[in-house]
């Protein structure tokens, strides 16, 4: 549904986005991580049509997004800071997106109504605090029924609450309507449960983008401890390792299943394989490019 | 319903079938009643609904449910979720068995064991 093709972006001469490529499912919802400054946020506007590429493709359901009303349309982009004119109510914003995008079910509007209980039509989106504003976006946003959802950073400043209710409805639509979302989040525990790809960015790159099921199928943490006079195979692709006595620490590339069997070849006399978070994927993959988190002491 | 524990670092996909095997074994879902919907599941967790498809898709595999196309999915009679869960369990066992081996403590003691079990 979205596919950005050798995406090249640079601001004031520093390239924020260098050569990226992205595939996003129709229906998926799709987990973009990585750490500060990779070009998330970046990524996310020239998909919403914000942006225009110094190079490369951008396209939504096959179409180019730049200054595409007709596909733009089909797209709803919650930013990290909420836009809304000095002085204008929800009920204002919400006849502003109505009046422009050609799918919007004031239907919806009124049943949505009920899942944002604290807010109220009538309400100036000035008065409203960061968390308020951000579910008056996301009762918009979901009235406009789109076929495309652009989160960036989402469910900060909401509630635990609250942010279950949104992912509620959102995973609603996922399932009945194939709505495609793209969402950016530091926060991997969640999108652990609501995603079902992953792609990880790194200054710039896609380093890389799987079902998220694949990306826990292949590679595990493995506890073991070998005889003295028995070393690991040679051949295995170690991503970290940490040694305390006999007892080793390792992250390895591969299934659960091949990996056991191969190490149980070395005659351990403690093997134990633990499956692995997002959390510790993220750190692990990025290890590898130079994101080791640094022991400095202060 | 169903609840996720989400201290236990298992695929989420793998605790939702666990959960729903448990609530069959247990008789809240009864042979022959209706499983939630996917949807359904997914709004009630917020989990994707890929990953609740993959666990019905696995409990139909080992026969602990029955899918019928436009209907949804229905409690399998004839008992696969207690031999699902049982193996499972046998496999937890071998390895709990292994470890008492590793240990030096005999077969007759493990026996012995088990049997001093209050019931």
């Amino acid at each position: 549904m979205i596919q950005v093709r050798e995406l090249c972006k640079s601001f004031d001469g520093f390239p924020a986005l260098r050569g990226l490529n992205i595939r996003v499912p129709k229906g998926a919802v799709y987990g973009l991580v990585g750490p500060n400054g990779a070009g998330k946020s970046t990524l996310i506007r020239h998909a919403a049509g914000i942006y225009r590429q110094d190079s490369g493709e951008v396209l939504v359901g096959g179409e180019p997004v730049y200054e595409n009303p007709a596909v733009k349309a089909r797209i709803a982009y919650i930013p990290d800071d909420i836009f809304y004119y000095g002085g204008a109510s929800i009920r204002d914003m919400q006849q502003l997106y109505a009046s422009m995008i050609p799918s919007f079910s004031a239907e919806r509007f009124e049943k949505l109504a009920a899942a944002f209980g604290e807010l109220r039509p009538e309400q100036s989106m000035r008065r409203l605090s960061k968390g308020m504003q951000k579910q008056a976006a996301f009762w918009i946003a979901l009235s406009c029924c789109p076929e495309v959802i652009l989160l960036d950073e989402p469910v900060d400043g909401l509630d635990p609450v609250m942010r279950r209710q949104v992912w509620s409805l959102l995973l609603q639509d996922v399932a009945e309507r194939g709505t495609t979302v793209l969402v950016s989040s530091h926060n991997l525990r969640e999108l652990e449960d609501v995603c079902d790809h992953v792609g990880i960015m790194d200054r710039g790159r896609m380093l890389l983008e799987r079902p998220l099921s694949e990306l826990q199928e292949n590679m595990v943490k493995i506890q073991l401890a070998l005889p003295d006079e028995r070393e690991l195979p040679a051949d295995l692709e170690i991503l970290h390792e940490t040694r305390t006595g006999r007892l080793r620490q390792l992250i390895l590339r591969g299934s659960a299943e091949e990996l056991t069997d191969r190490l149980a070849e070395c005659e351990p006399f403690f093997l134990d394989v633990l499956p692995l978070s997002l959390e510790e994927i993220f750190i692990y993959e990025l290890g590898g490019a130079e994101h080791e988190i640094r022991n400095i002491l202060l | 319903m169903i609840t996720i524990n989400y201290s236990d670092a298992r695929p989420i996909y793998e605790k939702v079938k666990d959960s729903l095997r448990q609530l069959m074994l247990s008789g809240v879902l009864p042979p022959d009643s209706r499983l939630p919907s996917v949807r359904e599941l997914a709004m009630q967790l917020s989990i994707n609904p890929n990953t609740i498809q993959r666990a019905y898709r696995e409990l139909e595999q080992e026969g602990s449910i029955v899918s019928v196309p436009g209907k949804g999915s229905f409690v399998a009679a004839g008992g696969a979720a207690r031999a699902a869960k049982e193996a499972e369990l046998r496999e937890k066992l071998a390895a709990l068995v292994q470890e008492f081996d590793a240990l030096g403590v005999s077969r007759e003691a493990l026996v012995s064991m088990i049997k001093e079990e209050e019931r």
